[in-house]
């Protein structure tokens, strides 16, 4: 396996892969559905980072802010940059997360779990918050990985040039 | 970095080898201890890493937090590093420097050659790092045995790589991070990864084909 080569994929479907769900999110109120019909809702919310070019020439453009409408990185978006770093917010009823996810290698940074109370109960199993806590990291991993399948399946479908013209659409608006 | 904290870095991996042996399962602790953190405050040394039990980075022996929790392994790697400051470094050798100057003034020479100033800068830094506490690092590692995947609370490449390194050194497994790639292949299959090593990317901006 070329391993450099995989690396140039992965920055590619990474940058593609996030500036799709920003559209995807903005164009179906953020909702989405995993194989076993769970839905559950991803926006880019606070901050995203855009970056275009090669070599010497790249050129990121960072937006944050708590309310922030995030213009800039849309202006990025129209003259050719692709989001390599977006900041999410996962809802599944009353529970939500944040993540800030990187493009190229799928880390993920910020991992906000819904709270885990660090208090034992009298004969709690010590490793009971332990588990909670890797369960709502699963949780929140299962339903970016499942927004990913999704994107794979319409990327390497033979919907893609139709998905490409409605996101075209909505860097126009 | 810890899982517990109230926010987390994270790097995912998938082990590569399909079939594991059963019998590694009962040697886990074992192979932990064999590569446990090694407490290096009372020398000189740079650098020390290895495993220590999740709960406690004081406990390299798994005595007070064994690794299994439910279909789970959960471990952290420490990392201590010892550093002397530049500036601090600077300092002492400008003295060690003039010191040795006055000495060979003495003695009728009239410079210090290449190797000597080489010497007194190395005597110097073990010197200092004697006096300097290594400062500990603890990143959580999280091992869910059914689904074979493993995750570590960093994302710093140079720890990750450290990470990869002791992991296969300690199990004889390795990893595959889940980058995009990797988890496209994952999704696909193998049928497909012409496809996906061919990937061209798609011009969304305007005016674009």
């Amino acid at each position: 396996m070329d391993l450099e080569r995989a690396q140039t994929v992965s920055l590619a479907l990474g940058q593609e892969f996030l500036t799709w769900l920003w559209f995807a999110s903005e164009t179906s109120h953020g909702l989405f559905t995993a194989r076993d019909g769970e839905v559950f809702s991803v926006t880019v919310e606070q901050k995203v980072s855009v970056q275009g070019g090669e070599g010497e020439a790249r050129e990121t453009a960072v937006c944050s802010g708590p309310m922030a409408e995030l213009r800039e990185a849309r202006m990025g978006l129209v003259t050719g940059k692709k989001v390599n770093k977006a900041k999410l917010r996962v809802e599944k009823d009353e529970v939500s997360w944040q993540v800030l996810v990187d493009a190229a290698s799928f880390t993920l940074q910020g991992l906000k779990t819904p709270k885990v109370s660090m208090t034992l109960e009298e004969g709690e199993d010590p490793d009971a918050r332990i588990l909670e806590k890797i369960y709502l990291m699963e949780k929140c991993t299962g339903y970016v990985d499942s927004v990913f399948a999704r994107f794979l399946e319409i990327r390497f479908g033979a919907d893609w040039p139709e998905e490409t013209q409605r996101l075209r659409q909505w860097l126009r608006r | 970095m810890g899982f517990m904290s109230a926010s987390v870095a994270l790097t995912r991996y998938r082990i590569v080898e399909e079939d594991i042996p059963s019998s590694l399962w009962a040697e886990v602790g074992e192979r932990l201890k064999r590569n446990a953190f090694r407490d290096i405050d009372a020398s000189v040394e740079e650098r020390s890493f290895g495993w220590v039990s999740f709960a406690n980075m004081l406990d390299p022996d798994f005595a007070l937090c064994p690794p299994e929790k439910g279909g789970y392994l959960a471990f952290t790697l420490r990392l201590d590093t010892r550093r002397v400051s530049p500036a601090v470094m600077k300092k002492h050798v400008a003295i060690a420097m003039n010191e040795a100057m006055r000495t060979m003034r003495e003695q009728g020479r009239k410079f210090l050659t290449k190797e000597q100033k080489a010497e007194i800068r190395e005597q110097v830094e073990l010197r200092l790092r004697a006096r300097t506490l290594p400062v500990p690092a603890c990143f959580d590692v999280v091992w869910d045995t059914h689904r074979q995947t493993v995750c570590i609370a960093s994302v710093q490449p140079k720890l990750t790589e450290l990470f990869e390194e002791l992991f296969t050194h300690t199990f004889g497994l390795h990893l595959e991070p889940l980058t995009p790639y990797f988890l496209a292949l994952q999704h696909l299959g193998p049928g497909r990864q012409s496809e996906v090593d061919n990937f061209e990317p798609t011009i969304f901006a305007m005016g674009g084909q």
